[in-house]
Parts: C-alpha cells; sequence; structure tokens
C-alpha cells in the first residue's frame, strides 16, 4: 500500500495485480494538483491496469482536477486498461455534470 | 525417404531435382521477400484480405510432378510453381484490383499467367482464381551474390474467400486425379460453383451499395439537407462530423473562456431516437428552437463558478435537457435520460431534481420565446 498526505489531500493506493484502488481524500484544486499528478504517474504507466478511484472523501475537484482524471483515462485506455470513479459526494458530481465530464468519465 | 534414391526419375530429372534441393535457401529469401512486400503495399493501399500466404513447393510434391511430366522441364527454372504465394480477399471486385497493383509490384510473366476466371465454358461451372506468373523485380529487392531470387519465376494466386473454399472442397474431392467420380456428384459440385459464384457477386453488389448509401448520406449532410436524411448510426455519425453544436459549444465556452475537450456524442443517438426524432432535420430543428434555453442553463451551471474546461457534447446534453423540460417531460424522463446517457446510478434522480429546480427559476416559457 503506498499512501500520500500533504496535509490537504490524500492518495491512498492499494494496489492487488492489475487492480489498484485509489482512495481520494480531501480537495482537488490548483495547490494540490502537481501532487496529485506526481502520485498518478505510475498509474498512467501500467500496463492494462483496472482503476478505481473510490471518491468518497473526495470534498472538491477543480478544473485542474477534471484535466488530471481525463489525462489519466486517456493513459490508462491507451495501455488497454480502465478506470472507473465511484461514491462522488454530490458536489463533486455536479462538477462532472454541469461540465459536461459525466459523458466522457466512467463514474459509478 | 533416401536424399539419392532416384525415384525412377530419368537424370535430366534428378539433376533438377538436385538443383531444387541447393536452392532452397533461395527460395526461403524469394518467400520472405514476397510475403513482405505483398503485406507493405496491401497495408498501403489500406486493401484489407483474409489472408497472405506462401509455400515453397514439397520435395515429395516436385517428385511426382517430375514423374509425371518431368519431359517437359529443362531446367528448375522451367517451373514456376516451386514458391507461391496466396492473397485471400473478401471481395471478388478487390482481386482485380489486387492484380493492378501486382503488376506495378513484380515483373510479370504475361505468356505464363492465366486468369482462371475466364476459362470456362458457357455451359460449365467451377471456381477458379487469377494467376500470375512473376519474379521479384531488381528495384524491389536485390542481392548480388544470389542473383537468382531475380531469375526463379513464382505462382502468385488471387482469389476470394469463396473462391478458396471452392478450392479445397474440389481438391479434396480429388475429381481432377484421375479418379472416377459419379455424375451426380460431380453435378453437385458444379451446382454449389454456382452459388458460390453468386455469392461473391452479391457480396460485392452489397458492398457497392452501402458505399454508395453512406456517399450520398455525407452528400445529403455537408449540403444541409437535414430532413431528407434519416437519423441511423451512419448519418448521424456524418452529420457530426460538421460540427454541428459547435457555435453553441463555443458560446458555453465563452461564460469561463473554457478549454473545450472534444468528445463524440454518439451515446446520444439512442436518446434522441427515443425522443421520436426521425431525420437529421428533427435535430436541426431542436438545435434551433433551444440553443438560446441550452445556452441559459450552462449560463447558470457555469456562471457561479470557476470551471474552465468543458465536454464539447456538453451542448447537446444541455439542448436535450432543455428539450425534455419545455415539451413537458419530468423527472422520471429526465432520470431516464442520464441513465441513458451517463449509465444507471443513485446520481442520475438526484441530478433530475437539481434540473427541474434551477428551470422553474430560468423561468423558461416556450421553445420560441426561451
Amino acid at each position: 500500500m503506498a499512501c500520500v498526505n500533504d496535509g490537504i489531500m490524500k492518495v491512498t493506493i492499494n494496489q492487488k495485480g492489475k487492480a489498484y484502488e485509489v482512495v481520494l481524500e480531501g480537495r482537488l484544486d490548483t495547490t494540490t494538483a502537481p501532487k496529485f499528478q506526481e502520485d498518478i504517474t505510475p498509474l498512467m504507466q501500467a500496463a492494462q491496469a483496472e482503476i478505481v478511484l473510490d471518491c468518497a472523501q473526495l470534498e472538491y475537484t477543480s478544473s485542474q482536477g477534471l484535466r488530471l482524471f481525463l489525462m489519466l483515462q486517456k493513459s490508462v485506455m491507451k495501455n488497454g486498461g480502465s478506470l472507473v470513479m465511484k461514491n462522488m459526494i454530490p458536489p463533486v458530481k455536479e462538477v462532472f455534470d454541469i461540465t459536461g465530464f459525466s459523458n466522457i468519465i466512467n463514474i459509478q | 525417404m533416401e536424399p539419392n534414391d532416384s525415384h525412377g526419375l530419368d537424370l535430366h530429372c534428378q539433376l533438377i531435382l538436385e538443383e531444387y534441393r541447393d536452392m532452397q535457401p533461395v527460395f526461403a529469401t524469394m518467400k520472405e521477400v514476397v510475403t513482405t512486400e505483398l503485406k507493405k503495399c496491401l497495408s498501403r493501399f489500406n486493401i484489407l484480405v483474409t489472408a497472405v500466404e506462401a509455400r515453397i513447393k514439397s520435395e515429395d510434391s516436385l517428385i511426382g510432378k517430375l514423374q509425371l511430366k518431368g519431359h517437359k522441364y529443362k531446367t528448375l527454372g522451367d517451373l514456376t510453381d516451386i514458391m507461391g504465394a496466396r492473397i485471400i480477399t473478401f471481395y471478388s471486385d478487390e482481386v482485380d484490383k489486387i492484380a493492378a497493383l501486382m503488376e506495378d509490384l513484380f515483373e510479370i510473366d504475361r505468356e505464363n499467367s492465366v486468369d482462371k476466371r475466364k476459362m470456362h465454358e458457357l455451359n460449365s461451372f467451377g471456381y477458379m482464381s487469377l494467376h500470375y506468373i512473376c519474379r521479384i523485380p531488381e528495384k524491389l529487392y536485390h542481392d548480388p551474390a544470389h542473383p537468382e531470387i531475380n531469375e526463379y519465376r513464382f505462382e502468385l494466386q488471387m482469389r476470394t474467400a469463396l473462391q478458396h473454399v471452392w478450392a479445397n472442397i474440389n481438391h479434396d474431392t480429388g475429381y481432377k486425379s484421375g479418379v472416377e467420380v459419379p455424375v451426380e456428384h460431380l453435378r453437385n459440385l458444379t451446382r454449389l460453383a454456382g452459388m458460390l459464384e453468386l455469392a461473391d457477386d452479391e457480396f460485392s453488389r452489397i458492398r457497392r451499395q452501402i458505399t454508395d448509401y453512406r456517399r450520398k448520406v455525407q452528400t445529403l449532410v455537408s449540403s444541409g439537407n437535414f430532413d431528407e436524411v434519416g437519423l441511423n448510426g451512419d448519418t448521424f455519425r456524418s452529420y457530426l462530423t460538421i460540427h454541428p453544436f459547435e457555435r453553441l459549444t463555443g458560446r458555453i465556452a465563452a461564460i469561463n473562456q473554457a478549454e473545450v475537450m472534444q468528445d463524440l456524442p454518439m451515446r446520444y443517438l439512442d436518446v434522441l431516437q427515443h425522443m421520436g426524432f426521425k431525420t437529421l432535420g428533427d435535430v436541426e430543428k431542436m438545435k434551433h428552437d433551444y440553443s438560446e434555453a441550452a445556452y441559459q442553463l450552462a449560463l447558470h451551471q457555469l456562471g457561479g463558478t470557476d470551471l474552465d474546461i468543458i465536454s464539447s457534447s456538453l451542448a447537446l446534453q444541455d439542448l436535450c435537457i432543455a428539450y425534455l423540460v419545455q415539451n413537458g417531460y419530468g423527472e422520471k424522463d429526465l432520470t431516464q435520460f442520464f441513465e441513458s446517457i451517463n449509465g444507471p446510478g443513485p446520481y442520475n434522480i438526484t441530478r433530475a431534481k437539481r434540473i427541474l429546480e434551477l428551470v422553474a427559476d430560468l423561468q423558461w416559457t416556450s421553445p420560441t420565446q426561451p
């Protein structure tokens, strides 16, 4: 298990073979986005990774977060894997809805 | 089998067999070059085929041939099928297209090439392929240590998948081997050959019709005759290539100077059909009548945020929402709409409720007075 806590945004990655459960906690905004990008870089390079982002404790995402989620999805699909986001709280889901990102990212 | 066994061959044929054994590396190189160049050529011209295959004639097969008609051949070079390649196509009209490409790719020995497709009598059937006898030209491959690579000829067969089936079945029955086959069986084989030939022509005809239809749709879409174009997967895809929602997307993006991420909203096809749209003209009418309402919806949702990235499918999403709400569709229908585009989930009903609350504030009245 890899655990990253920068005080504002925490990313925990649990890996079992090609399956990755990524638990997101806190706020994903301009301040925390660079560190988040660094945290997910290994996932973008993994072959055929099956990634589930657990967003139950993700309090907020900005446009920068949307860009990174999209970038992650593109890389994962290019490498033959899959990405699902689940357990979003309503305010976070609304960000995806009103930007049309619910149409392009797999949310459960 | 002993290599030095004469196999009942006379001295002349034994020399040919000896040359065949010595030249195995040359034929192996020819096989490799021909296979590689065929695949490259087909790929360059975007021709999909079922198979490209090549083989070197087995020693047993050569001995059999020499035993039967060895006197016909002065040297190994007179045998044109020691190396053979085959291209198996999906469609009969592609055989001619590929043949034209082969004429540019290889040096063709026209005198010995045969179009077996044209060899039938009016009252006979059989299902044959096009055979070219070729050489590898020096401009394609040349090894000064092995000039034979450019001297030996090889046979190239071009046939459809159905011709290939026919050839294999025909070979399997062995009716050319001199063994007498009852007339009834030959008649059945002939009937089958006729059916395969008809099927091949029919496949080509259907493909041409589909291609013509797609061209016609593209022309109608490009010329803006949307009312004449039915709404289906092909037409909707063509429609999206002209970026019909670009202007509305641009207006929505301007709210927060947002970056637009491109998305092909094919998933909306089912929704639009479910909404009763029969033609692209219906989609255009929705765009004309509800663009302002869709913009107002986006303005109220995005205006109070600093979100500066949107999906290009947002315009169509908001158009559909505006259409559904203004035509009296309720919470259940909106929930179904979100399920259709985003998949099932508990979010959809919440989102439908929020939209209905929001549009109550917008005080939309009618499509023409949004």
